[in-house]
């Protein structure tokens, strides 16, 4: 039996197109189904570094008031925060007397520790306000 | 620290005060706001601030001072525990437009358009080094001890090296810049501008310009390594974001390549020493070297005296953010003429100009504060330069000195450095206030 080659193909679920040899079908098919130019979906990768793991530090308590207790106020060294400090020092004698401050300039850079100051608030004070950036 | 605090900063700084307590494991730290700038109020006006309100909140601020202190703490700021960062996922997936303005959106670029950093092209990048991809290379921050050093590994470089345009060849040099942990962008409100130097074979091997136009963009290393170091700051260290951990007031059109040079050794004088040999490597090695600052003058001046003389003069008058250090950069026909003064090395140079520059009175008072106390109490040698009025007073700034409340180094070195390059078009030179960081070895990074 003589089998046409073009109905086998169909029957098999291929295209008979693919027999015709014309690029020219080929290439319309292509159009078809082509990303337009500039759509294509790229994969790329993450520049970033790796940020360091951040361990969280509850706060320390609170007071119940502020009255009666001592606050130190902390300068870390830019300028004026000396005067502003002292004009919050005016505000605590004019509004709350009974609260005592204390002035300290605090050790080394703006963002050092100072251990030794941070003692001392601790053995000596309730709480501390610092001051100021720029 | 074990007692409550409430700190106050001026409302300009507040993202950064923001991050930075979260960086340091109090996200709901009780900051209190002021207004910006503080600085130069008077008594008066301060204490008026303390009795208005928060810019932020706008709530009284002494009341918020005293709530800082006294309200009972919420769940969130008893937390502990660990948290990582978020920095996106591993990939994107998008169109080349819609990548290129992802990277840009995200403060991953410098603004202009990237090389998308595919798997492939990273891999290629990689070739450019013999060292395993996962290797890690070295720390960055925006400010060592104020915020937070990211770490790195050489596959992180290499992306961002390829998102800079570099090649594969120019990846040792990008590695050794990336490991000396100095960033491009430094956090400072004073625009911080960085120098890159390269020294050695490497400048000739990848083609970097230090002929004519050697400062200028006309060529690919020099564009392109100066680029990936602004990049991988900002990716690799957190570094550049503005108001968080980039404070440059007026910023810098310097970090856009960071000034990277190669030094014209080819070019240097009889018995000058390339830079790379002045700090201790041998002629053969190739080095990158770092330099920080923040300015340059280009001077095009054609003066009656010998050029080492106009530029003692210029460093009498320079004057910038810094005041006790300065580069020279010298077409290598200004070093000639040096050379034929007699200054047979560069050191002899820089001691020369930094035993016989002078300081403006003006400047040398405004940075002296403690002395005009003295010259006003009669105390020498103050009270003769007050007496100087507006003229020149003879005291060196530019030496190496220890921090403040050293003992007096009885040899100080001079703080001047010298750097050699150009085409030889004409008699210039260029000057500045940068100082010399470090150096570090690119053969170490084949």
């Amino acid at each position: 039996m003589k089998i046409n080659r073009r109905k086998l193909l169909s029957l098999l679920g291929v295209s008979p197109a693919i027999l015709a040899g014309s690029p020219a079908v080929a290439d319309d098919k292509k159009k078809k189904h082509a990303v337009p130019h500039g759509q294509e979906k790229v994969e790329t990768l993450n520049p970033k570094g790796l940020p360091p793991p951040i361990q969280l530090f509850p706060m320390a308590p609170r007071l119940d008031t502020v009255d009666g207790k001592t606050i130190f106020l902390v300068s870390d060294g830019f300028a004026g925060a000396d005067r502003f400090l002292n004009q919050i020092a005016v505000w605590f004698s004019k509004n709350k007397p009974s609260v005592k401050t204390v002035y300290r300039l605090k050790a080394g850079s703006y963002f050092d520790n100072d251990p030794k100051l941070m003692a001392e608030i601790k053995a000596s004070g309730n709480a501390m306000i610092m001051a100021y950036g720029h | 620290m074990g007692f409550p605090t409430a700190p106050l900063v001026t409302i300009a700084f507040k993202d950064l005060a923001k991050s930075n307590a979260a960086n340091r494991g109090m996200p709901g730290e009780r900051i209190c706001f002021l207004p910006h700038p503080m600085t130069n109020k008077s008594d008066e006006q301060m204490y008026a601030v303390l009795e208005g309100n928060d810019p932020v909140t706008n709530k009284p601020l002494m009341a918020e001072i005293i709530d800082a202190l006294t309200k009972p703490l919420t769940a969130d700021e008893k937390k502990t525990g660990m948290v990582n960062p978020d920095i996106g996922p591993a990939t994107y997936v998008g169109t080349q437009d819609e990548l290129q303005r992802l990277y840009c959106d995200n403060n991953m670029t410098d603004f202009m358009p990237i090389i998308l950093p595919t798997a492939e092209k990273v891999e290629a990048m990689l070739k450019g080094t013999s060292h395993s991809p996962d290797e890690v290379v070295g720390k960055l921050s925006a400010a060592q001890g104020a915020q937070p050093s990211w770490s790195f590994t050489v596959k992180h470089v290499a992306i961002n090296a390829v998102m800079a345009g570099a090649s594969p060849e120019y990846l040792p040099v990008i590695l050794a810049i990336s490991a000396t942990g100095q960033p491009a962008l430094f956090s400072s409100t004073s625009s911080f501008s960085r120098m890159v130097l390269l020294n050695g074979p490497i400048s000739d091997q990848i083609k970097m310009n230090y002929g004519i136009g050697a400062m200028g963009p006309f060529a690919e290393p020099n564009a392109v390594i100066g680029r990936a170091w602004t990049i991988l700051s900002k990716n690799l260290g957190g570094c550049g974001r503005p108001g968080e951990t980039y404070m440059g007031s007026l910023g810098s059109n310097f970090n856009y390549n960071n000034l990277c040079i190669a030094e014209t050794e080819n070019k240097l004088p009889d018995g000058w020493k390339p830079f790379h040999v002045q700090k201790g490597f041998k002629p053969d090695e190739s080095v990158v070297s770092i330099f920080s600052g923040w300015s340059l003058n280009n001077v095009a001046w054609f003066p009656n005296m010998p050029y080492h003389e106009l530029i003692k003069n210029w460093l009498t008058h320079f004057f910038s953010f810094g005041t006790a250090a300065a580069t020279l950069l010298l077409d290598p026909t200004v070093a000639r003429d040096a050379k034929d003064h007699g200054y047979n090395s560069k050191e002899a140079l820089s001691d020369y100009w930094s035993k016989n520059s002078k300081t403006p009175a003006w400047l040398y008072w405004d940075t002296h504060r403690n002395e005009l106390k003295q010259a006003q109490a009669g105390v020498e040698p103050y009270a003769s330069y007050l007496k100087m009025g507006d003229g020149e007073i003879p005291f060196q700034r530019f030496y190496r000195r220890g921090r403040p409340g050293a003992p007096p180094d009885p040899n100080p070195k001079s703080s001047i450095e010298v750097v050699v390059l150009g085409g030889e078009t004409n008699t210039y030179w260029a000057g500045g206030d940068f100082s010399y960081v470090t150096s570090a070895s690119v053969d170490k990074w084949r």
